[in-house]
């Protein structure tokens, strides 16, 4: 009887360990025990926002920002005198009309107007606006901190910047445009008497201010001085 | 017949991978599989609030607001306690994922360790509401409503320079440093401050957002700068930690105190004197809105901000009777 065409004849232990071997490696390929993954791409589905923050600059976004949608905007912006009347009025009712916020964030309003100068110190100039009513407003010529110019233009929207981290330092670098182009030719000529045509922000206040202080405090964003 | 050899070693092999795929799951690409906001099951109607600590007041107030406004919106609410450990922030996501929770809402311990939390949540259907501390990655949780820190901590140093004046010197105590809180305050009280240069900085130094680290963290830095002005500190608990630390020294009365929370307690030592100065985040403004925001998700509503800043409201001796209870007093 030949052994080799018996039935019964025993499988080499050689080729069932050779099987088991294939049977195991293609199971591995399908289910392996772990995954190599290009770190930058393991990255971009975990990491914080990593992508984003290699494209976003502020700089750039505040100087395109600056030379471009702003001068429209401030075209638009609402009648500084109109809205010092309106907080007279009701300020709730002004802040709603004319305000506008980021999200839940601080109420500011954009405003453009000219008026006199009437006082100036080291922060601040005072300016007895044109128009039918008196009303001061204050123009800031200090350092220029805070939100007002980012979240007062109405422009910007926390949601089209990588995070908050990346919008403060949006609204760093607004102030220092402010700084750089606005401010200098508000501190050397507009003296006492001098006309100035601005456009700016300012936080809107929850009451009316008592009758000496300015109804609104403004950050410019743009300022000509004559006279 | 098989050798019993052979069965036991198809047996082995046959376990090890099975254990092998439980362990491993294929890389999912964000375009496969089902989408990530589809709302959970129909009938789940639990909510997790999961809270970074609740050894501080102010987020006991946060917790409980979240779960009394689920509970008020019809939910089962639970409050889970991450004891500032991102390992327990992690167990309790697994626990909620688990037990098949409807929504979370989330502040986290850390604005970078708990993203990977957020995203297993989404992935599993879970939606993610934070609130007050963020997280920093976009598109992970559904929305994040949050102190605009940044902004308060810049009326603070305004006032910072009002009451201490242009020249001096202080310390800061920094709270979390994984939390962009921590940062966002920082940076924007320095974006004030730094431009005194006669305002000197002496001491920074982490004391971890707790009151009793503050103590210590305060005292060990008396006795370095025994002549300081003023403390900055990221939150109220540190205030007060700090301002225990000024009266053991007996220096109470010449060291201003600065704080940011709003904290019942720091509202009252400002009405009092004994702190300078805070900044009223509103706890319970965050909470209720999150809450809402995880109703209306699960209503099948999707258009939600990303990013929801919340005002802040500098408190001081001038105005502090407009605040208490975590809030304005006339707020609703």
């Amino acid at each position: 009887m030949d052994a080799s065409s018996s039935p019964d004849r025993p499988i080499p232990r050689a080729a069932i360990a050779a099987a088991l071997i294939v049977a195991a490696g293609a199971l591995l390929w399908v289910f392996p025990l772990f995954r190599i993954v290009p770190l930058q791409g393991a990255t971009a589905q975990t990491g914080p926002n990593t992508a984003a923050n290699e494209t976003f600059d502020p700089a750039a976004t505040a100087a395109k920002l600056w030379s471009g949608e702003l001068r429209a905007a401030a075209q638009r912006a609402a009648d500084a005198a109109a809205v010092v009347s309106a907080i007279r009025a009701d300020p709730a009712a002004a802040r709603q009309k004319h305000a506008r916020s980021v999200g839940m964030g601080t109420a500011y309003y954009f405003v453009r107007g000219s008026g006199k100068v009437v006082a100036r110190d080291r922060s601040f100039i005072r300016i007895a606006l044109d128009g039918p009513q008196p009303a001061i407003v204050a123009l800031r010529i200090g350092p220029i901190f805070g939100n007002a110019v980012r979240d007062g233009i109405g422009l910007l929207d926390v949601n089209q910047v990588p995070g908050l981290h990346e919008f403060n330092a949006l609204a760093a670098e607004l102030n220092k445009r402010v700084e750089s182009e606005v401010l200098p030719a508000l501190r050397e000529k507009a003296d006492i008497g001098a006309v100035v045509t601005f456009a700016g922000c300012a936080e809107a206040p929850e009451s009316v201010p008592v009758a000496d202080e300015p109804v609104l405090r403004i950050v410019p964003v743009m300022a000509e001085v004559r006279g | 017949m098989k050798s019993p050899r052979v069965l036991r070693l198809l047996s082995c092999l046959g376990a090890t991978l099975c254990l092998s795929m439980l362990g491993c799951k294929r890389a999912e690409s964000p375009a496969s599989g089902k989408a990530a906001g589809d709302p959970a099951p129909s009938g789940a109607r639990r909510v997790a609030v999961v809270v970074s600590t609740l050894n501080n007041p102010w987020f006991v107030v946060l917790a409980d607001t979240a779960r009394d406004r689920a509970k008020e919106l019809g939910y089962e609410a639970v409050v889970f306690d991450s004891q500032n450990d991102p390992a327990k922030e992690s167990a309790h996501f697994d626990n909620i994922i688990a037990s098949r929770y409807s929504a979370v809402l989330f502040n986290c311990t850390d604005a970078k360790g708990s993203i990977a939390n957020v995203r297993r949540a989404k992935t599993a259907n879970v939606p993610v509401f934070c609130m007050d501390r963020e997280i920093e990655a976009n598109n992970a949780a559904v929305s994040q409503i949050l102190s605009d820190n940044y902004s308060g901590c810049v009326a603070l140093g305004q006032y910072f320079v009002e009451q201490v004046g242009e020249t001096g010197k202080y310390v800061e105590l920094l709270g979390i440093v994984a939390d962009t809180n921590t940062w966002n305050r920082s940076k924007g009280f320095h974006s004030v401050v730094d431009r005194f240069p006669g305002l000197k900085m002496v001491a920074q130094q982490s004391a971890e957002f707790d009151r009793s680290k503050a103590l210590e963290v305060m005292d060990s830095l008396l006795q370095r700068n025994p002549d300081i002005d003023a403390v900055f500190c990221c939150n109220d608990a540190m205030a007060m930690g700090a301002y225990q630390a000024l009266l053991a020294a007996g220096k109470a009365s010449k060291v201003k105190v600065f704080g940011f929370d709003g904290a019942d307690d720091v509202v009252k030592a400002v009405a009092e004197g004994k702190i300078t100065a805070t900044v009223m985040q509103f706890p319970k403004t965050m909470a209720r809105t999150a809450a809402e925001y995880a109703d209306r998700y699960l209503k099948g509503e999707r258009n939600f901000p990303q990013r929801v800043p919340v005002a802040v409201e500098l408190v001081t001796r001038e105005n502090v009777q407009k605040f208490g209870d975590y809030g304005r007093k006339q707020q609703p």
